[in-house]
């Protein structure tokens, strides 16, 4: 940065005024040359002031674009800003905030802008019109996914995303507000102001980096003096009032139900790179009583050919440039418009010392003082006329200009349109409500606009400034009343009156050469002919037809244009024509805010069990098991596949003890006098004729008749049960119970709440298990104190409370102990050290599940919400004596139809042959097709204890085939593997190693 | 062989609150956190129709009345809070008398003064808590929390059960200054940590 006392020297930067810091100077840089500008600069000013007017090139046809505009509705000026991962793709150089340093690449040509390979499109014209997509590339099919679709994505890329993670960080935040105010030009500023002295809490909301809105793009007068002397005066009474939150750079892109709205704050888009510890972009949510919607009006641009030259500009952005950036957007303009309101940018060109070279009116009968205002110019004043050609491809030379008595060329490098301003109203409609026409205003009005939110100002189609200040004041106090505040009226400042007169225009004459409605998208006034012509009536189908509307920046200036021109070509008005309404966001909001914190590793929440730690340094694999982190498996030194870790952990629990960290398993503590009937009602089993101090194994059927989860369930007290869950269903279950308590059965006296976090939990299993708790718990473990099944209240070392369960899901003499949390690691680190000598090590996911496919329990590959209990042969689980959740549904004829896939075991031909979980049951010499499908292995696994791969699956006729060989058939994996079909246990299937 | 023992236990946030500064390091800070352990937590849910009776027997009992609205009621060291119809946590700070064999003698004590009109839950391990204050801990809290904090929407004693970046938590407003405690399920803790330690770095984080 330097600074300098002399005037620029920048071509095109006037010799005065502007909201910029002419003392300072600031260097950026657009494909790859260097350029100054000045902070308060955006790169689109900038650029103009430097003589830049080439800045991208189109979407379709690769023309050569300028700038547009000189705020968020741009289509055309759409850059990368920024490089490597930083590099963010269709940024809109309008309101890109200008700083020492800022690099920006124009898109969507090549090899380079100037000479842009692809603009040979142009000639390609005729088969790239309306529809082109759903047309041109229909035949031969064959060709989409090799040829037109990676070539048309090559020719329409706009811009490139970065390659490299994002380095800065993005946050969400909510903010609360009696009122929120959405835009600080003059509407806005004096409707917070009012909202403000009541009291309330306000949120004043503005995308730009300055406060003011129109007032700082052209010259107005408020009380008698400057109006932004008076807007800073609000300004700084607002940044005083305690209760007021000013957002600036903040952009509210949604309104979204219960007085939601979502914004965008650019915290430090205008900064090379974010301080340390603040985020780029923050995303808010605010919550509002009441809403002012003050987001005033959008230019329309005129339809006429050549309409996209660069140096074509709106009339209003071209004095916002000349006014507010110091800058003129060039030598000689021609202005064409259809209204009063361009007058202030052929007065502030000509200020600048610009010529206006001409007026050019399409109305027939425009009112006298403009004519004489504009002479005093010394422009021709041309009424009832139009331009009909634009000279001249990367810039203007010239336009022709054509009225009803005669015909010239004007020489001119700027041409400055205004087709009349239609209100900002897309917050209005995103909840659904309609804009209305309203031909006076030659606009779309806001419709029914959401609860809570009123309109003000321009955005409502009070285009005057007098008018902007006298609603935003009154509808700022009626926000504030109405959520609860008081204040009186004051009356609004003074501002002069002006003309806002203005006609329509939505198509002028034809000529030689394109007229663009949509620019961003490329779309023509020929492309809406050919959709008229070819049937698509509705304003919606005519607009995917054309794709206008659709690009990023959503039709900001060419909606309206395009509702006219179908308009016109039905004869029909703009209200019976329709239009279309908006959708959030408003302008784009990137990926990284709308993610926020949660990105990578903390892109949802991530649950650990109190034993993690012990695990960790174990060497535990985790896996994500729902939001849990459990172990996989334990690799130890000189393990290279997890298979071996898991066959080692499998042996250690067969032939040892293992501990298992199964504290994920949910647990809910069930009292009150009614538990007992509650689980009778929950379960298919029976649970009130469970002893105190013994655990049953439940099944648990849905509404519908299939089964839900599974679990063990103790009694711990005539009036006091503990259920346990699987991991991925603790919380269904939970609302389940809670859904049965407060709906199904209000009048039961039970009482649940989850204890899952309270317990740590571990499986010690295996033949030395007994042994080892002995040495833990203090009370006697035998086999009599401690029977298959029993569940006690033990004293842990330290006299620390525990729980002993005598279960197994291995099959093996197994418990699970458990203990406060806190104590999880402690516990962890006891066991270890109490089975030291018996070769005890910890167990992981992988290792459990081999040991119970070799049992035959079912879980989540069999618990898949499609099993009944018949299916998974649970059948005598399903009590026929009482009434549960699901008996009824679950007798449906389809639900017991005999050839139902069932459960049945399978063991591989070849222990060398891999069979993976999802392979297909099929007949031997059969054909792999649906007609065949037997069904399909639900898990696998290696099983030293059978010396091959074996598993579980579900099939048709499965338990009547047993004996039987099939094949697994994988087509993933391209594997077809005999299996021989047996019953669903292959490991102690009387049971006796587990109640030893 | 040697006597079993287990070692101390571990509270929620030990392996994850590095005590002093983290984040901007010039200025006061503008969070302040500090892990509340020793905590003793149950959970008190009303018997079928018997939730004016609990009340009644509470204020009895531990001369702490049960709010019926978000609230926490609290006397001596022991504080009861709103978390749902007919549902409260009672919360015993560290060192209370009820605690003193341990902090499941809150609810061996509820369990023995509420009998008949309560199911009591032991929850001293099943939650982290943090008390968390500073000029800018609204502002952090902003970041994960949708609830409005501002003292004209939520006061001293006011609680509340909701999701803060996702993780479900329990908080109350301990006094004006702010100060806030917050409890979140165990397990979440670390995550609950990183999202606090990054919502609160551009103000400053104190950890104490």
């Amino acid at each position: 940065m330097t600074r300098s006392e002399t005037p620029s020297p920048l071509p095109f930067r006037l010799p005065a005024g502007g909201l910029i810091d002419r003392s300072t100077e600031i260097r950026f840089s657009f494909d790859g040359r260097s350029y100054a500008g000045h902070p308060g600069d955006t790169l689109a000013s900038a650029l103009l002031a430097n003589g830049v007017r080439l800045v991208g090139r189109s979407f379709k046809y690769h023309r050569p674009r300028g700038l547009l505009s000189a705020g968020p509705e741009e289509p055309n000026g759409l850059v990368e800003l920024r490089a490597g991962a930083r590099r963010e793709p269709n940024t809109r150089a309008t309101v890109a905030e200008l700083y020492d340093g800022l690099e920006a690449t124009s898109q969507n040509r090549w090899p380079s802008l100037r000479f842009d390979l692809m603009s040979l499109n142009q000639l390609a014209a005729p088969i790239l019109s309306a529809g082109f997509y759903y047309k041109t590339f229909m035949w031969p099919a064959a060709l989409w996914e090799k040829l037109y679709e990676p070539m048309i994505r090559r020719a329409a890329g706009l811009g490139r995303a970065a390659e490299a993670p994002d380095p800065d960080r993005y946050e969400k935040a909510t903010a609360h507000c009696d009122v929120l105010v959405v835009g600080g030009g003059p509407a806005g500023l004096a409707a917070a102001l009012a909202a403000a002295r009541t009291g309330a809490r306000v949120i004043l909301a503005d995308e730009d980096f300055r406060l003011g809105g129109r007032l700082l793009a052209e010259a107005q007068t408020i009380d008698g003096r400057p109006a932004l002397e008076w807007a800073a005066l609000a300004e700084a009474e607002l940044e005083a009032a305690p209760e007021v939150r000013i957002f600036r750079r903040t952009t509210v892109f949604g309104a979204y139900d219960h007085g939601a709205y979502g914004a965008v704050e650019r915290v430090n888009d205008h900064v090379a790179t974010p301080p340390a510890y603040e985020p780029r972009q923050r995303l808010w949510r605010f919550v509002a009583e009441r809403c002012v919607l003050a987001a005033g009006a959008i230019e329309r641009p005129l339809v006429f050919p050549g309409n996209d030259r660069p140096g074509v500009m709106l009339a209003g952005a071209v004095r916002t440039y000349a006014h507010r950036y110091g800058v003129a957007a060039g030598r000689e303009a021609v202005v064409f418009s259809t209204g009063d309101d361009a007058l202030r940018t052929a007065r502030e060109l000509a200020a600048g010392g610009v010529t206006v070279a001409a007026w050019v009116d399409a109305r027939r009968e425009p009112p006298d003082a403009l004519r004489e205002a504009v002479q005093e110019l010394g422009a021709p004043f041309y009424p009832d006329g139009a331009i009909t050609a634009v000279h001249g491809r990367t810039s203007i030379q010239a336009v022709d200009i054509r009225t009803p008595l005669f015909q010239t060329t004007l020489e001119c490098d700027l041409v400055a349109m205004s087709g009349g301003w239609s209100p900002t109203l897309h917050l209005t409609s995103h909840l659904g409500g309609r804009p209305v026409w309203d031909e006076a205003l030659g606009a779309y009005r806001p419709g029914a606009p959401p609860p809570g939110m009123s309109v003000a100002g321009a955005a409502a189609g009070g285009m005057t400034l007098r008018e902007c200040l006298a609603t935003g004041g009154r509808l700022g106090l009626e926000a504030a009343r109405a959520a609860g505040f008081e204040g009186t009226d004051a009356p609004p400042p003074v501002a002069w009156p002006e003309s806002a007169a203005a006609a329509t225009l939505w198509r002028g004459p034809t000529g030689k050469g394109k007229a663009f409605v949509d620019f961003q998208n490329d779309v023509t006034d020929a492309d809406l002919e050919l959709a008229e012509r070819e049937g698509y009536r509705s304003v919606e189908h005519a607009k995917r037809y054309t794709t206008l509307g659709m690009a990023t920046d959503q039709g900001k200036t060419s909606g309206v244009n395009a509702v006219g021109i179908l308009a016109g070509l039905r004869g029909q008005g703009m209200a019976e024509t329709g239009t279309t309404t908006f959708r959030p966001p408003y302008t784009p909001v990137s990926f990284g805010a709308m993610g926020g914190h949660h990105r990578g590793k903390e892109f949802r929440p991530t649950r650990r069990t109190a034993a993690h730690a012990w695990a960790a340094e174990q060497g535990a694999s985790f896996v994500e098991s729902g939001v849990w982190l459990r172990a996989e498996w334990f690799t130890r030194p000189g393990e290279t596949d997890w298979m071996q870790s898991c066959a080692r952990e499998v042996a250690t629990v067969r032939g040892a003890v293992g501990i298992c960290d199964v504290s994920t398993l949910g647990k809910i503590d069930i009292q009150g006098p009614d538990a007992a009937a509650l689980l009778d009602r929950l379960y298919t089993g029976t649970f009130s004729t469970l002893p105190v101090g013994r655990a049953r194994y439940g099944l648990m059927l849905r509404e519908d008749g299939f089964v839900f989860d599974d679990g063990t369930t103790a009694r711990l007290g005539a009036e006091h049960y503990l259920m346990t869950t699987t991991t991925a269903n603790a919380g269904k279950v939970m609302q389940h119970i809670e859904f049965a308590l407060q709906w199904l059965w209000p009048e039961l006296d039970a009482q649940a709440v989850s204890v899952t976090e309270q317990w740590a939990q571990f499986a010690v299993a295996g033949p030395r298990s007994r042994e080892l708790l002995a040495r833990v718990v203090a009370e006697d473990v035998s086999n009599e104190a401690v029977p298959f099944m029993a569940a006690l209240p033990v004293t842990l070392p330290g006299g620390v409370r525990g729980r002993l369960f005598r279960i197994s899901f291995s099959g093996e003499l197994a418990y699970e102990i458990g203990a406060p949390s806190s104590y999880g690691e402690a516990l962890a680190r006891a066991l270890m050290e109490a089975g030291r000598d018996l070769g005890v090590a910890p167990y992981g996911l992988e290792a459990l599940n081999v040991m119970r496919i070799e049992k035959g329990h079912v879980a989540g590959g069999e618990l898949n919400g499609q099993t009944t209990a018949r299916d998974l042969g649970l059948q005598k689980m399903v009590s026929t004596k009482k009434d549960f959740i699901g008996r009824v549904m679950a007798q449906r004829p389809a639900l017991v139809a005999p050839d139902r896939p069932a459960l049945v075991g399978w063991k591989s031909a070849d222990p060398s042959v891999r069979v993976s979980a999802g392979a297909h049951f099929l007949d031997v010499g059969a054909a792999a097709s649906m007609e065949n499908d037997l069904g399909y292995v639900t898990a696998a696994a290696w099983s030293a204890h059978a010396g091959g791969w074996i598993g579980l699956g579900l099939m048709k006729h499965g338990p009547e085939r047993i004996g039987e060989t099939v094949r697994a058939w994988d087509a993933v994996r391209g594997r077809d593997t005999p299996v021989t079909l047996c019953a669903p246990c292959f490991y102690d299937p009387q049971g006796e190693r587990l109640r030893g | 062989m040697a006597e079993i023992a287990l070692s101390p236990p571990l509270s929620a946030f030990a392996a994850l609150a590095r005590h002093g500064r983290h984040g901007r390091a010039e200025g006061p800070a503008g969070v302040v956190v500090e892990e509340l352990r020793g905590l003793a937590l149950a959970t008190v849910i009303a018997r079928k129709g018997r939730a004016a009776d609990l009340a009644a027997a509470c204020r009895a009992s531990f001369g702490v009345e049960p709010a019926s609205t978000p609230r926490r009621t609290a006397k001596d060291g022991l504080a009861v809070v709103w978390s749902g119809p007919g549902q409260w946590l009672a919360v015993a700070e560290k060192g209370h008398p009820l605690t003193a064999g341990g902090a499941d003698g809150l609810a061996d004590a509820l369990r023995g003064a509420l009998a008949g009109l309560a199911s009591v839950t032991d929850q001293s391990d099943a939650r982290g808590a943090l008390r968390l204050s500073g000029p800018r801990v609204r502002d952090a809290l902003a970041k994960g929390l949708a609830l409005d904090l501002h003292p004209r929407a939520f006061r001293p004693g006011d609680a509340a059960s909701t999701w803060c970046a996702l993780i479900d938590v329990q908080l109350w407003q301990v006094d004006a200054a702010p100060t806030y405690d917050l409890l979140v399920a165990r397990g979440f803790a670390g995550s609950f940590w990183h999202w606090l330690e990054a919502s609160a770095a551009e103000f400053g984080l104190e950890v104490r």
